[in-house]
């Protein structure tokens, strides 16, 4: 039933797409081993056990059967998600720790933290283990790397009036911390203004030039460029390696790449980006219960004092040691690396070949959107990662951020419709604007059913003349 | 009569001796050297007490009350997921967290996971207001905006802290001006002065407290002898730090006196790290009267790891307050910044109602809880010493639900490693689980001076005898073994 109702190929299977097929690759999974060889997965570390069983679509199902079944969850961007093998691989964790936790203290944690950063490690291809810290999410990445900055302000290695960049689709969150940790110690923001809709890397690359030279105008030194590798709202792929590389080229004292979607959804290597500090969130793409985050700070003869605001006993014993021990908590969801490994292990390609099929179904789903609807994708395809902006019919009269809040609001209390959307002021002179756009998400558990379900509520919406003026506030 | 199976609770004398109840049974532990002050346990039955100062009955449950005390089993069961073979005496360390909820906390961790996106937008922040409301209760705030949810105390610290590195950064605090800490507080924290205070120019005076000790007065003179050589030359104090108990050595301090010595010093603001305090004494932060107060929940009042509340007392400081995490809420005030920084698992700070629910279970609430485990570790921390022929590391009205027990001389517990290494050796070969504290020995040559090491004994609901007859035991092979801790190997 699944399987012919969904127009995409179920993830064991490789050409074919019917059951039979299906079931013929989980009883001879032998042959994957022939085919996975020839499959690049880039920075997966080597298997030393048996090959996993491919996952059928019915364990599939099983996996993310805890998701809310009437809702249309087209929103992985936001709080990601876990499947349930791994959710009960993470309690094993807690619960080693509420029975003896002194023993899992002095025992077991360190080295459990020390074997997530190692595959942490290979799967961005850093170069030393020692360059990998985990933390919470990016929110705190971005408060280590900008509390370093206030502190070089307050020690005179940086002057009052320099310069940080960052781009005008920065994370709100992260935006706060420039102004909490980089405004208050005396710097000065530039913002990376970015058209939307976009075209091509091109617009992006011209308006980071700009702001760069705005950023060293008068004297100052540009001491921190902050770039999203893929931006939340609205979500497209910022060309990162050619920005890092501007940004060497120009001097900028540190790069701080916020790739908080990014691993599970777009290529992470950190040999070929090449920023100073990195950090991408692992519960959001990467299956990772919440919640899990690294933080890259590359070794160079530069030594970054990078600390964690929380000071703890190893305070002085580098970030990776610092951040392992923050207090007693429960730090059980940076422990199931391992087992997420084994998880993608199951799908085809692994988390390359997730990421594939995800950004094709997604490309796929927009392109039907702003076909049915008459509308457009923010961003070209090769733009997108597992996300894609989806133009919303202009008749629904999107004219502010409160409006799209309350439409979102709206289509998740009378549609059952999960999805985030946001609003675009026109430029003058535009007919009939698009306004808002809808920021879709493609993870292993959706299908067709999800967009045609956000389809059809949009189609009503417009067929019963309703616009955004209607919903109180 | 039934036999006991498993060792019984150790019931100290009270006044009204109702406490376990269901069956009427007469003690069948052997007669040793000291026994129980009462063998048999009565039935409970309707009364209800003494009202709990503790109320926390705005908009909490407010089911009747029936004579439904958590039974023996039940509370056996409740903590079954415990190591069985350890005696676990250090409750002080990490806490303990009943299976009910555990429970609890994974039905929130499960209705994230379902729609995330509406438990954000409608479900956490309700939630937390209702958590900080019921502690607002429990520890007498006067407002609920001044009581905020963190992690833990060290990250409590590090938001009082932080705000200091600010003060003296942008001139507020001149260089030179002073912290003052005890001489034992709690390591993170000395690291977290170093980290924000000392860096920003700040300047650290360390009290000395003597231990062993046999009075709080001890306490009051030698903070304030400390206190005025630390406002000698004219240096002005912007903060002290005070434990409300200790963590090694383990005492109970006078914070509400020490508070009033501080006003009447002149000190800017007194910070009180109260890691251990609720659930083991009596927590009323007015009375108190601290510009800052932290305590863990998950230590002594069964919440899961990890969830504590910083109490800020409202003043013009108060803005300016700040988690050192970041997010969409900066600006808004402590608490309102603290309920969300960033995505990941709440659920530990969601709990709170049920476990004052838990609480309710046991006679007396958490003063019940809280007087019996105090009288049950200065119980078995005496039968220890006398066991031992050493003494106690302090008098035991200062001792809250924890007890220093000095070891004997004979283990040769001469340095911290020693003291560390012993500790590992009894896990290791021994099952159990008590943190060791190596004191120095005092100049002055008094029978108290031979005694190096002090055992750290905790009591929480879940203990029983046989953990504290294990480790005598052990301590007793130890000594008849003419072991020392010369034989451990570096570790």
């Amino acid at each position: 039933m699944f399987l012919s109702r969904s127009l995409h190929k179920p993830f064991s299977a490789t050409a074919s797409s019917s059951s039979s097929s299906v079931s013929s690759m989980a009883s001879h999974h032998l042959h994957h081993q022939n085919g996975d060889s020839t499959i690049t997965t880039t920075h997966s570390p080597p298997s030393k056990k048996l090959k996993a069983t491919p996952i059928t679509p019915s364990e599939l199902l099983a996996e993310f059967s805890h998701h809310h079944p009437s809702t249309a969850r087209i929103n992985n961007g936001s709080f990601g998600s876990c499947p349930a093998s791994i959710i009960a691989a993470q309690r094993k964790y807690q619960l080693q720790y509420l029975q003896q936790p002194d023993d899992f203290y002095f025992n077991r944690l360190k080295p459990y933290i020390l074997k997530t950063r190692s595959i942490i490690k290979d799967l961005i291809n850093a170069d030393h283990v020692d360059e990998i810290s985990v933390v919470d999410n990016a929110t705190t990445a971005a408060a280590i790397v900008l509390q370093h900055i206030t502190w070089s302000f307050f020690e005179s290695k940086f002057n009052k009036g320099d310069t940080a960049v960052m781009l005008h689709y920065a994370y709100g969150a992260v935006k706060k911390s420039v102004q909490a940790y980089v405004t208050r110690a005396g710097g000065e923001v530039i913002e990376v203004k970015l058209p939307f809709p976009l075209k091509s890397n091109d617009e992006i690359i011209t308006e980071f030039k700009k702001a760069l030279e705005k950023g060293k105008s008068n004297g100052r030194k540009i001491r921190l460029a902050v770039i999203d590798h893929v931006t939340s709202m609205p979500c497209v792929v910022i060309p990162v390696k050619e920005l890092v590389k501007i940004c060497r080229d120009e001097g900028v004292d540190r790069i701080f790449v916020d790739a908080a979607h990014a691993i599970g959804c777009a290529e992470v290597d950190m040999q070929d980006i090449g920023a100073d500090f990195y950090t991408s969130n692992l519960h959001k793409w990467f299956f990772c219960p919440p919640s899990v985050a690294f933080l890259y700070s590359r070794k160079t003869d530069k030594i970054a004092d990078l600390h964690h605001p929380v000071v703890s006993h190893e305070y002085g014993n580098g970030l990776a040691v610092e951040s392992a021990w923050i207090g007693t908590r429960d730090y059980s969801a940076q422990l199931v690396l391992p087992e997420v490994m084994d998880f993608l292990s199951r799908f085809e390609g692994g988390i390359d070949g997730i990421r594939k099929r995800n950004h094709e179904r997604v490309v796929e789903m927009g392109e039907m959107l702003a076909a049915v609807w008459g509308t457009h994708l923010g961003s070209p395809p090769k733009m997108c990662a597992s996300l894609a902006m989806v133009g919303m019919p202009a008749c629904l009269g999107i004219s502010s951020d409160s409006d799209a809040l309350k439409l979102r609001t709206h289509l998740r209390d009378c549609f059952g419709i999960e999805v985030p959307i946001y609003y675009r002021a026109p430029n003058d002179g535009e007919f009939n604007p698009i306004t808002g756009y809808a920021r879709i998400s493609h993870q292993v558990y959706n299908t067709t059913e999800d967009y045609y379900k956000f389809r059809d509520a949009v189609n009503k919406l417009v067929n019963d003349a309703f616009t955004c003026a209607l919903l109180s506030d | 009569m039934p036999a006991s199976v498993s060792s019984p609770r150790i019931i100290p004398e009270l006044g009204c001796c109702c406490t376990l109840h269901t069956q009427t049974f007469l003690s069948t532990v052997p007669t040793k050297p000291w026994h129980y002050r009462y063998s048999a346990f009565i039935v409970a039955t309707t009364t209800m007490g003494e009202p709990h100062e503790d109320s926390h009955l705005h908009g909490h449950s407010k089911k009747p009350k029936l004579s439904s005390f958590i039974t023996e089993p039940q509370l056996r069961e409740e903590f079954a997921h415990h190591q069985p073979l350890v005696a676990r005496i250090n409750n002080g360390s990490f806490g303990s967290c009943p299976a009910s909820i555990i429970a609890a906390q994974r039905r929130w961790q499960l209705k994230f996971l379902q729609q995330p996106d509406d438990f954000f937008v409608n479900h956490l922040q309700s939630r937390i207001l209702h958590s900080r409301t019921l502690i607002k209760h429990l520890i007498n705030a006067n407002d609920v905006d001044e009581v905020s949810i963190v992690d833990n105390a060290t990250t409590a610290a590090a938001i009082v802290l932080q705000h200091v590195g600010w003060a003296f950064a942008e001139g507020r605090f001149q260089n030179g001006d002073a912290v003052v800490m005890l001489h034992c507080a709690f390591q993170a924290v000395k690291k977290s002065i170093e980290a924000y205070v000392t860096r920003a120019g700040g300047s650290v005076v360390v009290v000395q407290l003597p231990f062993p000790l046999s009075s709080t007065e001890e306490i009051v003179v030698a903070f304030k002898k400390g206190l005025a050589r630390g406002k000698a030359n004219g240096r002005k104090v912007r903060l002290a730090i005070i434990d409300h108990i200790t963590s090694m050595p383990c005492v109970v301090i006078p914070v509400r006196e020490l508070v009033r010595i501080c006003r009447e010093e002149g000190v800017d603001q007194v910070f009180v790290d109260a890691a251990h305090a609720i659930g083991s004494v009596h927590v009323d932060v007015k009375d108190i009267g601290a510009d800052f107060y932290v305590s863990n929940l998950h230590k002594w009042f069964f919440c899961p790891p990890s969830v504590a509340f910083l109490h800020c007392q409202k003043s013009p400081v108060m803005p300016d307050l700040h988690h050192p995490v970041v997010s969409h809420e900066y600006g808004n005030g402590l608490a309102i910044e603290s309920a969300w920084i960033g995505t990941r698992d709440y659920s530990s700070q969601l709990v709170v109602p049920e476990v004052l629910d838990f609480i309710d279970r046991f006679e007396g609430g958490i003063e019940g809880i809280r007087k019996r485990n105090h009288d049950a570790v200065v119980q078995m921390a005496e039968m220890l010493a006398k066991a031992w022929g050493t003494n106690l590391g302090s008098p035991p009205d200062m001792c809250p639900s924890m007890a220093m027990v000095g070891l004997p001389a004979s283990l040769g517990i001469s340095s911290d490693t020693d003291a560390s290494k012993l500790r590992t050796h009894l896990r290791d070969h021994f099952g159990v689980e008590v943190p060791l504290h190596y004191q120095a020995p005092k100049e002055n040559g008094d029978k108290g001076s031979l005694i190096t090491g002090y055992a750290r004994i905790s009591h929480q609901v879940y203990n029983t005898v046989d953990d504290y007859l294990k480790f005598r035991d052990a301590i007793n092979q130890l000594v008849q073994d003419m072991f020392t801790c010369s034989m451990l190997l570096q570790q």
